[in-house]
């Protein structure tokens, strides 16, 4: 193609700094959010890998179960007895460090002699003192990476303060391993390595192992093996592949990987309407030069080219720009998305971005494609330009009043085919966003229809508010509706996207409080501190269990006992119920109190209860039921201390504590097939009459100063659990706001084009009299006029988009059953934020406008 | 791509319209714009079309550059018939044989008046130095020799005009097509702008058809027709007394 | 037997640790480099006990483990044959070391201050394959340990077994998948308590010293596994036991142990240590068993040793000497030693020669016996030819 139409293409996009500035902010915000939210979850995959790999090592098989973890003599047996090797024994968990807040560790306990074959990042060990032997022959002793301790400030011979479920420890550190690569430096990084006997120590688990380690050889020698092994086994205790254990609590964050890389494409579809508003909007800005080239000669196709080829200078620079505003974002991002992981599901210690090119490769691709994408049509538009020199508006306009009732059409059939989508029975959240992305395009294509038939109905109502002038303004809008539709489209999706996604997380919200509202009725709580909010695992002490629940003021206490344990689902949470009321009176019978905490979703509670209490029955969260697709009266598996036992669900209630879903079975069935005694957390009531924040203060003092444990009101805990529901909502409030930006940039770059372009109008406007006060209305009160209608618009999209959220998204993701909510305020807060975006991008163009002398105005061709 | 060369080298008749006839369809009505025209236009002629606004003038013009196509009838330009060809064989055909020049000049904003003028070169292949020379004496030869750098919207209209007319001769076309290339100029302005037109085509023996209202350039045409109601008729020349 | 660098044993075994902690195993993803760890336990001899002077031997109680000591070793080395004539070699030692004076008052199973280490090898003459494995494990959990009444010492299930106040016979069981052995050993002579009553001075120093006692003539039966045969096998082996906590002079480079069974019914065993300078270290000594049983000591000044060949490993391109002629004149002996495989250089954690040897007369070269030969410390020795 020749030289000289590139530079004329150059040149144009350079005379309109603008309408491409904002393409390109637009763009680049769009890629932006999707790469930010992308190396955010590959960062925290690609940690959480890199710490299984860690703790797995080479270990292609483990051996885990029981309540308290592996008997310690299995493993003697096995490597002395049976002679497997390699094999190795590991006791592990997680423990806060509380003078370093944000920060937790894993504790791996290991027999430095067994290691060898398994985890080879311990080699890096400091030639100095002698700090092996210490770590042997030393209790609370530990190792550091030289990097970690760096971070603390710490160096060997110092001791770092920890947690341990509710007990203080205090570590010394015998050495410091030195990483030898990368890798094995965000191994290490949150990583504490003891001895073997020392993790036995801190975690208060002797005789017991956590899990035990087995490299077994592919094919006929290793399928014998693993028999062999096998047959040792004692009830209770499994032997699994080390990958199964891994994928398993992997899968865990996969939906909310989903919803918010989904979400974030949200972001990036808005900024494709933005490139396709801006193309558009450029080629029907220079039709009269296209069709001069056109009759000079030039041929379709290379219009195409040049009109894709000016898109993808476009892209190009937006999607770089993007690539770096995303790395940056993404470092906030990926604090987000650590902190909601760990709220949620599992502790994960991640200090940096990883910057994987492959995620950057996929935004550049992305953005790109995006771009091309939208570039396609506003091309082909320039291809149908005639080969004329003399081309008139109106000739536009009527091509597009012929194309609105058919976009409309499309619309109707696309939102048809999303609502068929949504109506087939799947679980699949792909296929969910795949509807909603339609139904978004769908009402996209309504918008002009919409807008013609809303200027309408506004037309006289500006009139008799403005007179000619606003009846000028209300029909500039549908005259200039090739540029306007869009524009309003573009709004009205970012718009709808932030009623949507509001009232998705304000209906969660409110369903989360109703649901604490009802199951918090005891008046005291008492657990360790948790590292992961939704689950408690680390034991209480019995004495101080003991101690708090025959304290004056005390009614009665019941007990929890929450673990994890194997069943044919892969990990699950089961809780032991103990409704213990030794001083029960008539007022209150503590089961009947304790149980109406429960809301049942199938089942009926006189036979539930009696059936869980009596029968073995275990109930259980409404989203492990739809996860495993189970109802009342299924049976269900699960790995006991004798083996595996089945249990028949007397009852599924709600719970938005874990999106896991929970097992929950009678602290006396529990006793029966486990051998674990320990309690997890406790349940007070007071006794009539007394103050429970006295309550509260005096346990306090009861449990005293060498305890870690939370003893909090209801009214505390109920706060304490919508902090954490905010926080785990934090980041798509983020991707809210920041969908909301793109938007905004992508209106004010097609008003203040579509204004810039009217100059010549309004230069013969100014000249027939016009002052710039009235040339400023004009052009403010179109745009307001354009926000309000995609205000208007975006209420109903945005309530379509919020039903599909919470009933669709949402239970596919989660399986939590939600409440609709609609909050006026959401709906008015649309409202005003179309009107304002709009109504600022007026401003500008109005103020040139006001300013340029009509002369001026009227020169310009 | 010989089918767009033009086949009878040098001899015969430039232009050929044969029953060409026009029609749009308006709604339920179909208006004939133009009806069975037959015309025969030798090389170098200047020919001068005539018509009231919306007879027609304009849709001859595009159907013989190959713009449009006509609804009966053939087009031959130096015995190629470009009705046969395609869209995009249309478009290389008029992008190396023909000039326009524009009411409205439509030079390229973006582009310098140098640019502007090696446009049509460039769309043709890589422009040599001579072809780039002759492009830059055409410049001289319309008086904007000093002006190769600007950009358009520097010039006056009849400057821009005139660079317009270069542009239609810098890539040394068959045939010129100028639609009321005086339409937007003052009087005096125009009357310059023909006398280079007229000057220049005929210098270099270029065939040229114009459009216009003004009887003034009748005095040089060889000849002229009109149309009306659809029909394109030759007018007799009036033999100088 | 020989082994009084005991402080560079206990380096050893603490190398071999970090050795055995961090072995790279195949290709790796998470992969940090060896650091070395020699000087892991050298150091302070606070708090062990230590070798003074002469004490009474009390049996079975020290065939058992003496952990208030730094480390202690139980070695085994034989001869062995087929009826038919193929020849095998095997070593089995079992080394204990203590990484702290007093073990830590601790709440888990898995706590200790005793490690264990074995190292296995097997020369089948006949194949000409010499195989060695390695064992490192803490004395916990049963997972390795010793005792003495039944006397046992063992690392999982490679282990060493005796009944009675004598322990004899002792039962020797190893299995490193491709070899084993399973041996009882008898004893023909009584208990040798080497240096002055049983306590071996290493030098000047008071308490440089170790208790070593052996048993040198032990009529072995059982059967060794090598690749897929079980043979019946019979012959003679060696024990050794020593323990100590005293340091090695840092003059020394390294040692040239020999512990010969000889024809006639006498044994031979004596070490030579060679110091950094080159000069054979004055405190080299040994003992001659007679017939009988009678012990007489030897001196440095009675030996004279002398290097015929050298042959250099292919594996670590060490050069070790190879055959060996050692006269005792007041005795009358005048002996050539030959390795039954040139190739007897143990892969294991630390580096080092222990291998199976032919005696024959120099005069007459007649077969006069076999034995076992160790070489120590010629890694670090610049070949002679550079």
């Amino acid at each position: 193609m020749s030289r000289i139409l590139w530079r004329s293409s150059l040149r144009h996009l350079l005379r309109h700094p603008w309408q491409i500035g904002l393409s390109i902010l637009g763009i680049a915000l769009g890629v932006a959010v999707v790469i930010s939210i992308d190396l955010a979850n590959q960062s925290a995959q690609r940690a959480f890998e890199l710490s299984t790999e860690t703790i797995a090592g080479r270990a292609t098989h483990q051996i885990t179960g029981g309540s308290a973890g592996v008997p310690e003599e299995l493993y003697v047996q096995l490597r002395v007895e049976a002679g497997v090797r390699p094999i190795a024994p590991i006791v592990e968990g997680d423990v806060a460090a509380p003078a370093y807040p944000g920060r937790a560790f894993h504790i791996l306990g290991v027999d430095p002699f067994a290691e060898g074959p398994f985890r080879s990042y311990l080699t890096g060990l400091e030639a100095d003192d002698g700090g092996l032997v210490l770590l042997l022959t030393h209790p609370n002793t530990a190792l550091l990476s030289s990097e970690t301790a760096a971070q603390l400030g710490l160096r060997a011979g110092d001791s770092i303060e920890i947690r341990v479920g509710t007990a203080r420890r205090s570590l010394l550190l015998a050495g410091l391993l030195h990483p030898a690569d990368e890798i094995s430096r965000r191994a290490l990084e949150s990583l504490i390595i003891t001895d073997i006997a020392t993790a036995q120590e801190l975690f208060d688990t002797p005789g017991r192992l956590s899990r035990i380690d087995l490299i077994i050889p592919e094919g006929s020698a290793g399928d014998a093996l693993l028999e062999q092994v096998r047959a040792l086994l004692p009830a209770g205790v499994e032997l699994e592949r080390a990958a199964a254990r891994s994928q398993a609590i992997e899968q865990m964050t996969r939906a909310f990987s989903l919803n918010l890389m989904a979400l974030s494409l949200l972001a990036l579809i808005v900024g494709i309407f933005l490139i396709y508003n801006t193309m558009t909007f450029s080629v029907i800005q220079r039709r009269t030069l296209i069709g001069t080239l056109r009759a000079l000669g030039v041929t379709r196709r290379e219009i195409f080219t040049l009109v894709l080829s000016e898109a993808l200078i476009i892209g190009l620079i937006g999607t770089g720009a993007g690539l770096l505003l995303g790395i940056m974002l993404g470092r906030g991002m990926v604090r987000l998305v650590t902190q909601t992981i760990n709220d949620l599901y599992f502790v994960l210690s991640l200090q940096e971005l990883t910057i994987a090119p492959l995620v950057l490769l996929k935004g550049l691709l992305l953005g790109l494609g995006a771009t091309l994408v939208a570039a396609l049509v506003p091309a082909f538009e320039a291809t149908s330009t005639p080969p004329r020199a003399v081309l008139t508006r109106s000739t536009i306009e009527s091509r597009l009043r012929w194309l609105v009732p058919r976009a409309a059409l499309g619309g109707v059939l696309l939102a048809l085919a999303a609502t068929v989508m949504l109506l087939v029975p799947s679980k699949s959240l792909w296929l969910g966003f795949g509807a909603l992305w339609a139904l978004l395009f769908g009402f996209a294509l309504l918008t002009p229809a919409a807008t013609v038939l809303l200027m309408r109905l506004l037309r006289p109502v500006m009139g008799r508010l403005f007179g000619v002038l606003g009846r000028m303004s209300a029909r500039g809008v549908v005259v200039a509706l090739s540029r306007t539709a869009i524009a309003i489209a573009a709004l009205m999706i970012a718009v709808s996207v932030t009623v949507g996604v509001g009232i998705m997380i304000g209906s969660f919200r409110q369903t989360v409080v109703r649901w604490l509202d009802s199951s918090l009725q005891a008046d005291v709580y008492v657990s360790p501190p948790s590292l992961v909010s939704s689950r408690s695992d680390a034991p209480l002490d019995p004495a101080l269990v003991q101690r708090l629940s025959t304290a004056p003021g005390v009614k009665s206490a019941s007990t929890y006992r929450g673990i994890i344990v194997n069943s044919p689902y892969g990990p699950t949470q089961l809780i032991a119920l103990e409704l213990d009321n030794p001083r029960r009176d008539a007022e209150c019978d503590a089961a009947a109190c304790h149980t109406s905490a429960f809301t049942f979703k199938e089942g009926e509670p006189q036979e539930i209860w009696p059936a869980f209490f009596e029968a073995g029955a275990a109930i259980i969260s409404e989203p492990y039921a739809y996860r495993h697709n189970l109802h009342a009266g299924s049976r269900i598996r699960l790995g006991t201390d004798r083996g595996e036992r089945e249990f028949s669900v007397a009852g599924v209630f709600y719970d938005y504590g874990s999106d896991q879903g929970v097992v929950m079975i009678s602290r006396q069935t529990y006793e029966q097939l486990w051998d674990d005694r320990a309690i997890s957390s406790l349940v007070i009531y007071a006794e009539e009459g007394v103050d429970v924040d006295a309550l509260v203060e005096s346990l306090r003092v009861l449990a005293g100063p060498e305890h870690d444990v939370l003893i909090r009101s209801n009214k505390a805990l109920r706060e304490a659990s919508l902090e954490v529901f905010d926080r785990t909502f934090a980041i798509t409030a983020v991707l809210r706001l920041l969908a909301t930006l793109v938007a905004f940039v992508g209106v004010l770059s097609a008003l203040m084009a579509l204004q810039l372009e009217r100059a010549r109008e309004l230069g013969v406007l100014r000249a027939n009299g016009l002052t710039p006060r009235q040339v400023w209305g004009l052009v403010t009160s179109q745009t307001g006029l354009m926000g309000l209608v995609a205000g208007l618009l975006s209420i109903p999209v945005g309530i379509v988009m919020a039903l599909v959220l919470i009933y669709i998204i949402n239970k596919r993701s989660f399986g939590w059953t939600l409440q609709m909510e609609l909050s006026p305020g959401i709906l008015l807060q649309a409202l005003l934020l179309a009107l304002l975006a709009a109504i600022l991008a007026g401003i500008y163009p109005a103020i040139k406008m006001a300013r340029t002398s009509p002369a001026l105005a009227l020169r310009e061709e | 791509m010989t089918s767009i060369q033009p086949q009878n080298n040098g001899t015969g008749p430039l232009i050929e319209l044969r029953g060409l006839s026009k029609a749009y369809q308006e709604g339920e009505r179909e208006r004939v714009v133009l009806h069975s025209a037959d015309a025969t236009i030798s090389r170098g002629e200047f020919v001068v079309l005539l018509g009231r606004s919306g007879s027609g003038k304009s849709t001859l013009l595009n159907l013989i550059s190959g713009i449009d196509l006509p609804t009966a009838g053939d087009v031959v330009i130096a015995g190629t018939s470009i009705t046969r060809l395609s869209e995009q064989q249309r478009t290389l055909f008029r992008r190396r044989h023909i000039g326009f020049i524009f009411q409205f000049f439509n030079l390229i904003p973006t582009l310098t008046v140098e640019e502007n003028l090696l446009l049509p070169l460039e769309l043709n292949g890589r422009v040599s130095a001579a072809e780039r020379q002759a492009a830059l004496s055409l410049l001289e030869q319309v008086g904007l020799g000093d002006r190769a750098q600007s950009f358009p919207d520097r010039l006056s209209g009849g400057e821009q005009q005139r660079v317009a007319i270069a542009r239609a001769l810098a890539h040394d076309p068959l045939l010129l097509l100028a639609d009321e290339p005086t339409g937007n100029l003052d009087a005096e302005t125009g009357r310059q702008v023909l006398d280079l037109l007229d000057r220049l085509t005929r210098q270099a023996g270029k065939t040229l058809m114009m459009v216009t209202h003004s009887s003034e350039v009748i005095s040089m045409a060889d000849r002229v027709y009109t149309i009306q109601d659809g029909r394109l008729v030759e007018r007799l020349m009036e033999v100088a007394p | 037997m020989f082994r009084f660098i005991l402080i560079t044993l206990i380096a050893l075994l603490t190398v071999a640790v970090a050795y055995a902690i961090g072995r790279p195993a195949g290709e790796q993803q998470v992969q940090a480099t060896i650091s070395a760890v020699e000087s892991l336990g050298a150091g302070d001899p606070e708090g062990f006990a230590r070798a003074f002077e002469p004490r009474p031997f009390s049996f079975p109680a020290d065939h058992g483990p003496h952990p208030e000591f730094r480390s202690e070793w139980w070695y085994y080395t034989g001869n062995l044959e087929t009826t038919d004539g193929r020849h095998f070699g095997y070593q089995l030692t079992i080394f204990r070391s203590a990484l702290s004076a007093e073990p830590a008052l601790r709440g888990s199973n898995w706590a200790t201050n005793q490690v264990y280490m074995a190292h296995f090898a097997l020369s089948d003459v006949a194949t000409g394959r010499f195989s060695s494995f390695e064992r490192i494990s803490r004395g916990a959990q049963g997972l390795a340990g010793a005792q003495a009444e039944p006397f046992r010492v063992w690392i999982e299930d490679w282990s060493v077994e005796g009944a009675g106040p004598a322990a004899l016979p002792m039962r020797i069981r190893a299995d490193a998948g491709e070899v084993a052995i399973d041996l009882v050993l008898e004893s023909d002579k009584p208990l040798v308590l080497q240096g002055d009553r049983g306590l071996s001075r290493k030098g000047p120093e008071p308490g440089n010293a170790s208790y070593y006692y052996s048993l040198t003539r032990m009529p072995t039966t059982g059967s060794i596994r090598s690749d897929e045969d079980t043979l019946q096998v019979s012959g003679l082996s060696w024990m050794d036991r020593e323990w100590s906590t005293s340091a090695l002079g840092e003059d020394l480079l390294g040692w040239d142990w020999f512990a010969l069974q000889l024809v006639d019914g006498r044994e031979v065993m004596y070490y030579q240590l060679r110091r950094r300078d080159g000069q054979i270290d004055p405190f080299s000594s040994g003992v001659l068993v007679g017939a009988n049983g009678t012990p007489r000591p030897l001196s440095h000044a009675d030996v004279q040793l002398e290097v015929l060949a050298f042959w250099q490993s292919p594996h670590s391109h060490t050069r070790y000497p190879a055959r060996w002629r050692l006269r005792i004149p007041a005795e009358n002996l005048d002996l050539v030693i030959t390795p039954y495989l040139a190739d007897q250089e143990l892969h294991v954690s630390v580096r080092y020669w222990e291998g199976a040897v032919g005696i024959s007369n120099a005069d007459s070269a007649a077969p006069a016996g076999s034995g076992y030969v160790e070489l120590v410390g010629y890694d670090d020795q610049p070949s002679a030819d550079q």
